[in-house]
C-alpha cells in the first residue's frame, strides 16, 4: 500500500499546502424565489493541512451542501471558503470528491471511469493504466474492469467511485458517506485502506458519515452539526494513536469517546425529529 | 439517470417484442426469443398466403390485387434486368444522405439550443412551427431553388428529418443529470470538453430516439418526393407503373419499400443496441 502513495504524495503536496477555511458560510436553496430554504447557517470551520476531518450530523442538515460548497460545485452565497490556493470559486483538481450517489459516468466501464480522471490529471498513458488497475484492485473490483456501472451493485459502484477519486491523488479529498452502501465487513476493510492512504500521503480529508464509530476511527477532529439549518454544534478532537487498527475498537478511550459523541449526535437527531413535527 | 428514463416510453413503443423477452442479453438460446420470432414470421407467412390465394381464387379482382407470387416474380425479373437495384439504390441513397445531413445539422443545433439562450431564442419558434408542419409543402420551393434532380430531393428529405432530430436532441440535452457533469468538472474538464465527453454521451439515448423517429420520416419523404417529381427511384417507378395501369408493378414497388423499410429500421435498432451497450435498456 505505502509503496503506491509515497511518490504521489510528494507530487500532491508540492503545489498545495492543503488547508480549508470556511468562514461565516450560509447557504439558502432557492434563494432567488420567495420560499427559499436555509440549509447552512453561519458555518465556521478551519481544517488544517493534512487533517482528517469528519462531519457528523442528522440527515438533511446540510453536510453534502457544505462539501459541494468546498468543492466549488455550487456558488458561495454568503461568507468565504478558501484553500491555500485562494478563495474557492469553481471545482478544481486540487479538490476531488466522492459523491454520495457515486456519480460515475454510466457510459464508461469501471476502468474507463478511473482512467478519465487520470487522463485529465495529465498522467502518462502507461502510468494511467498502472494506477487505474492498482486502485481497482485496492477497492476489490478486480475482474470488473470492463463492467458498466449499471451492471454493478450499489456498493460496487461506490467502490468504483472511490477508486476513481483516489487514483488522481488530490491534495484535498472530499468524501460524502463514501462507505454508506457497503456491508460492515467491506466497510471495515475500506476504512483501514483509507486511513493508510491518508497517513502515507498526508492528504486533507473531509469525510461525511452517519456512523459515529467510523468517524472516531478515522478522524483527527469531528464536527457535529445541528439539525437543519446546519450549524457546527461541537468540534471534538480525537486523541487517539495515529496508528489505528482493529484493536483500537477495544480501546477504552475509543469506546468512551464514541459514546460521548453518540450522545451529542443523538441530541441533534432528536432535535431534528422534534423540528419536523 | 432520471432523465434517461424519460426517453424510455418512446423507445419502448418502438421496440420489437423480441427485445422485451426477459432472457439475459448474451443468451442466444432456443427459448422465448426464438419462439417470438417464429410466431412473428408465421403471422407474416399466413398473411402472405391469404393475399396469394385470395387473389388467385377469385375473391378479388386480380387487377386490383394481383397475387403475391406475380409481384415477386416481377421483382425478380426487374432485379435481373437491373432496374430494381438502380431504383432501390437511388431511393436508399437519397433517404440516407438526406437523413445524414439532417442529423449533422440537427444534432449540433439541438445541443446548442440546450446550452445557449441566444440559439434557443432563435430556433425555438422555428422548431415549434416546423415540427408539426407538413414539410412536403416546401417541395415546390426546393424544386425552384435546387432544380428537379437529386439535390432538391435530398434537401427535402434532410429538411423533414431535421425537426424530429432537433427536438429530440434538445429535449435530451436540456434535462441532463448533473452528477456526471459535476464529476467531469471535478476532474478538471473544461466547458468545451464537457460537450464531447459528457453531454453527448449522456444525451445519446434521446438523440438516437430522435434519429429512429427521423429515419422512417426520411424514407417516406423520399418516396413521396420521387412520386411527385418522377424519374428513377422506387417512388418514380411506382408512379410510372400506375400510369401504365401496371398494378403488378405498383405492388412490386410497395413490397420493395416494405422490405427496405424493414431492413433499415432493424439495422438502426441493432446500431442503437451497440451504442447503448452501457445502458440498462440493452440489458433487459
Ligand atoms: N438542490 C436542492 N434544492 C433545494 N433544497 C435542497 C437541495 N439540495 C438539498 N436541499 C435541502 O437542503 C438541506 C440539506 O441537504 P443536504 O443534502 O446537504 O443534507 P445532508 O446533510 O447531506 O443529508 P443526508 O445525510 O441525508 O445526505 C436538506 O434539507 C434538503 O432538503
Ligand atoms: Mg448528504
Amino acid at each position: 500500500m505505502s509503496m503506491i502513495h509515497t511518490a504521489a504524495a510528494t507530487r500532491g503536496r508540492a503545489h498545495t499546502a492543503s488547508a480549508i477555511s470556511v468562514s461565516d458560510v450560509s447557504h439558502t436553496y432557492g434563494a432567488r424565489t420567495a420560499g427559499g430554504m436555509l440549509a447552512l447557517d453561519g458555518i465556521n470551520l478551519e481544517i488544517g493541512d493534512g487533517e482528517f476531518h469528519c462531519l457528523l450530523g442528522p440527515s438533511g442538515c446540510g453536510k453534502s451542501t457544505l462539501l459541494y460548497l468546498i468543492g466549488g460545485f455550487i456558488p458561495v452565497q454568503a461568507g468565504v471558503i478558501s484553500t491555500s490556493a485562494g478563495p474557492v470559486t469553481a471545482p478544481g483538481p486540487d479538490r476531488s470528491i466522492v459523491f454520495q450517489n457515486f456519480a460515475l459516468f454510466p457510459w464508461k466501464t469501471v476502468k474507463d471511469n478511473v482512467l478519465y480522471g487520470l487522463k485529465k490529471a495529465g498522467f502518462a498513458a502507461a502510468e494511467r493504466e498502472q494506477r487505474a488497475q492498482r486502485y481497482i484492485d485496492m477497492v476489490h473490483l478486480t475482474g470488473f474492469e470492463n463492467a458498466y456501472p449499471s451492471q454493478l451493485s450499489g456498493g460496487m459502484q461506490q467502490r468504483a467511485a472511490i477508486a476513481r477519486t483516489l487514483a488522481v491523488d488530490p491534495g484535498i479529498l472530499l468524501m460524502d458517506e463514501p462507505f454508506g452502501a457497503l456491508d460492515a465487513q467491506t466497510r471495515r476493510v475500506m476504512q483501514e485502506e483509507l486511513r493508510t492512504i491518508w497517513r502515507d500521503s498526508r492528504k486533507t480529508v473531509v469525510f461525511v458519515t452517519h456512523d459515529v464509530q467510523e468517524a472516531v476511527f478515522l478522524a483527527d477532529r469531528i464536527s457535529i452539526m445541528s439539525a437543519r439549518p446546519g450549524r457546527i454544534q461541537h468540534v471534538i478532537d480525537v486523541d487517539l494513536p495515529k496508528d489505528r487498527g482493529e484493536e483500537i475498537l477495544e480501546n477504552r478511550a475509543f469506546i468512551g469517546l464514541s459514546e460521548h459523541i453518540w450522545r451529542l449526535v443523538r441530541e441533534q437527531a432528536v432535535a431534528a425529529t422534534r423540528g419536523a413535527h | 439517470m432520471m432523465n434517461m428514463a424519460q426517453a424510455r416510453p418512446l423507445a419502448d413503443a418502438r421496440k420489437s417484442p423480441v427485445q422485451k423477452a426477459p432472457a439475459p442479453r448474451p443468451a442466444r438460446s432456443i427459448s422465448p426469443q426464438v419462439v417470438d420470432i417464429g410466431v412473428q414470421v408465421a403471422v407474416v407467412v399466413v398473411l402472405a398466403g391469404i393475399w396469394e390465394f385470395g387473389a388467385r381464387f377469385g375473391a378479388l379482382n386480380p387487377f386490383l390485387l394481383p397475387p403475391l407470387s406475380m409481384v415477386l416474380v416481377r421483382i425478380w425479373e426487374d432485379l435481373i434486368a437491373g432496374t430494381v437495384p438502380v431504383d432501390l439504390g437511388l431511393t436508399l441513397y437519397r433517404a440516407l444522405t438526406g437523413f445524414a445531413i439532417g442529423a449533422v445539422i440537427g444534432i449540433p443545433v439541438g445541443i446548442l439550443m440546450a446550452r445557449s439562450a441566444v440559439v434557443r431564442w432563435f430556433f425555438d419558434p422555428l422548431v415549434s412551427i416546423g415540427f408539426p408542419m407538413p414539410k412536403i409543402a416546401f417541395l415546390p420551393i426546393f424544386i425552384l431553388w435546387f432544380d428537379i434532380y437529386d439535390t432538391s430531393k435530398i434537401i427535402m428529405v434532410a429538411f423533414s428529418c431535421f425537426f424530429p432530430i432537433v427536438a429530440a436532441t434538445y429535449a435530451g440535452c436540456s434535462s441532463l443529470d448533473k452528477w456526471p457533469i459535476w464529476s467531469a468538472r471535478c476532474f478538471g474538464a473544461k466547458e468545451r470538453e464537457l460537450l464531447w465527453e459528457v453531454y453527448l454521451p449522456m444525451a445519446m439515448p434521446q438523440i438516437l430516439t430522435g434519429l429512429q423517429v427521423a429515419l422512417p420520416v426520411g424514407m417516406i419523404t423520399t418516396i413521396v418526393t420521387e412520386m411527385l417529381m418522377g424519374g428513377r427511384g422506387v417512388g418514380g417507378a411506382m408512379i410510372m407503373a400506375g400510369r401504365f395501369a401496371d398494378s403488378v408493378g405498383v405492388f412490386a414497388g410497395i413490397v420493395q419499400i416494405i422490405l427496405l423499410g424493414f431492413v433499415v429500421v432493424k439495422s438502426v435498432e441493432l446500431i442503437r443496441r451497440r451504442i447503448l451497450i452501457w445502458h440498462p435498456e440493452s440489458r433487459r
